[in-house]
């Protein structure tokens, strides 16, 4: 009951179901909870971020996040849904005809938070990514790691429930690595944010006490 | 170039289906009256033994609506002209009595008919002549310009928003990122289609003033030296301040239509 994320037998598939890509999976995942995910390359990791999102519905089995059944969640609930979660993803996703400022804030702007309200929070937010002085650049002018330190940024905005994570650390260094990771564990320390990261190596110093699942043919594993 | 060509595409279609409908208004109003003019000018020529009232008439078919003797002294003065005084008073009295005879309504050529038979029933009147076909003719004639004009319009109104629907998708596509984006981090559809409907509410407005402009000069410059009766006579009929507002109505009606078409014709979260 306290689990914000349950999936049951979860079958997921793309070409409409014809090429399946997780099958069976179970697990739960508790408020709280910091769960790193690994596997190969192709394995499905991106996939389950995005049914976890609601971009793709699961196929078969069940999927419930935030107590809603992600196989049958109307367009009005998944919009609200997706305003409690923070998304990292591997290829950014930035805005590029808006300023580093403006996209760290979407969150914000979606949630009707008033113009002021946005610039000290963007200002905040950038100063914690180490990127204050791009505020006012535009995504394209920034480097793959500075992109994704904006991504990171956009995504903690609004102190989500939920942080899902996509290789958030993957075109970092180990100082900017380290700044991301200290970032999320305060998150879930502090405010009891569920956090899921998909890594292709988990971080050797990390304080906090941590779940690792293992994608691989099809499965998810938990290890223990 | 490409911003102002992307515009164009916009609003030329746009243009098109508000003259249309500023087209049709006016000929509406100004052909409103002509055919009112039609319908009052036409008369009945009515031959009786004896002299008539309307109430007569009225009895024997309702919708008769006017009686008017033509003077039969003037008739007779231009008929025999240089006749004797005595001749004169002779062909006055063998002379029958002639009316003109309006009637409350249109009426087609069958119904014309009727009403000859029916005034010919009685005794005293001898002939009734309706005109008929020249005056249906022209009415019909007028009936089926308005039909094709009609046709022609909708025509218009549909490929234009046809067009108008496309150069949304161009501009959707345009704008696809940013709109998947702000999606999955739950913005509402306003938001999402912010940048849409900003520029197609601006086109709206741009349309609509330049469709107003068009028919302004029409009705201050063109219909003032057209030399055409009709329109010089009704120019205040040609363009109404409030059809700006009728238009704007349409143009920003269409626009809000077109946006959520394009919006919700991205369906499936499926990828
Ligand atoms: N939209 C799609 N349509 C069809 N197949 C897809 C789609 N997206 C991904 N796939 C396929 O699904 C499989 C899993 O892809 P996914 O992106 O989840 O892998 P991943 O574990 O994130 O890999 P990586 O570590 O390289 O990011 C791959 O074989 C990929 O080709
Ligand atoms: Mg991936």
């Amino acid at each position: 009951m306290s689990n914000v994320i349950s999936a049951k037998n979860l079958t997921l598939a793309y070409d409409n179901g014809r090429k399946e890509i997780i099958k069976n999976a179970s697990f739960n995942i508790k408020k709280g909870d910091f769960v790193f995910i690994t596997g190969p390359s192709g394995s499905g990791k991106s996939t389950l971020l995005k049914s976890l999102y609601g971009q793709l519905k699961p196929k078969e089995g069940n999927l419930v996040v935030g107590g809603r059944d992600l196989a049958n969640i109307s367009p009005r609930q998944l919009q609200e849904l997706r305003t409690h979660m923070g998304i990292i993803f591997q290829d950014y996703k930035l805005i590029n005809e808006w300023t580093v400022a403006k996209n760290v804030v979407l969150p914000l702007m979606i949630a009707g938070y008033s113009l002021d309200v946005q610039e000290t929070q963007a200002h905040r937010l950038l100063k914690h990514v180490k990127l204050s002085e791009h505020a006012d650049k535009y995504p394209l002018e920034l480097s793959g790691g500075e992109q994704q330190r904006v991504g990171v940024a956009r995504a903690l905005a609004k102190n989500p429930v939920v942080i899902l994570a996509d290789e958030p650390t993957g075109n970092l260094d180990d100082y900017s690595s380290n700044v991301i990771w200290d970032l999320m564990e305060n998150a879930c320390q502090q405010l009891e944010t569920t956090v899921l990261v998909v890594t292709h190596k988990i971080p050797t110093i990390f304080s906090l006490p941590y779940r690792h699942f293992i994608i691989e043919s099809k499965g998810v594993y938990e290890v223990h | 170039m490409k911003f102002i060509k992307n515009h164009l595409m916009f609003i030329l279609p746009l243009m098109a289906i508000l003259l249309g409908i500023e087209f049709y208004l006016v000929f509406d109003r100004t052909t409103d009256s002509y055919e009112k003019g039609l319908k009052e000018g036409y008369t009945m020529l009515v031959v009786a033994k004896k002299p008539v009232t309307l109430q007569k008439l009225r009895q024997l078919n309702p919708h008769i609506a006017t009686l008017e003797a033509i003077k039969r002294e003037q008739i007779v003065s231009e008929v025999a002209q240089g006749v004797s005084k005595q001749s004169k008073k002779e062909i006055l009295a063998a002379l029958p009595y002639f009316y003109n005879v309006g009637l409350d309504s249109y009426l087609g050529t069958a119904a014309l008919e009727k009403i000859k038979k029916d005034l010919e029933k009685d005794s005293t009147i001898k002939r009734v002549e309706t005109f008929g076909s020249s005056y249906s003719s022209a009415y019909r004639l007028f009936a089926f310009i308005k039909f094709l004009l009609k046709v022609f319009i909708g025509f218009m109104g549909v490929v234009s928003l046809f067009l108008i629907i496309k150069q949304m998708e161009i501009w959707k596509y345009a704008h696809r990122e940013r709109m998947q984006v702000m999606e999955i981090f739950g913005a509402p559809l306003m938001l999402r289609a912010g940048v849409l409907f900003k520029v197609a509410i601006f086109d709206a407005f741009i349309a609509t003033l330049l469709t107003s402009a068009v028919f302004l000069y029409v009705k201050f410059v063109w219909a003032a030296q057209s030399g055409i009766d009709l329109m010089m006579q009704k120019q205040d009929d040609l363009f109404k301040m409030t059809d700006m507002a009728i238009l704007l109505g349409v143009a920003l009606l269409l626009v809000i239509v077109a946006v959520y078409t394009v919006v919700f014709s991205n369906k499936g979260v499926q990828e």
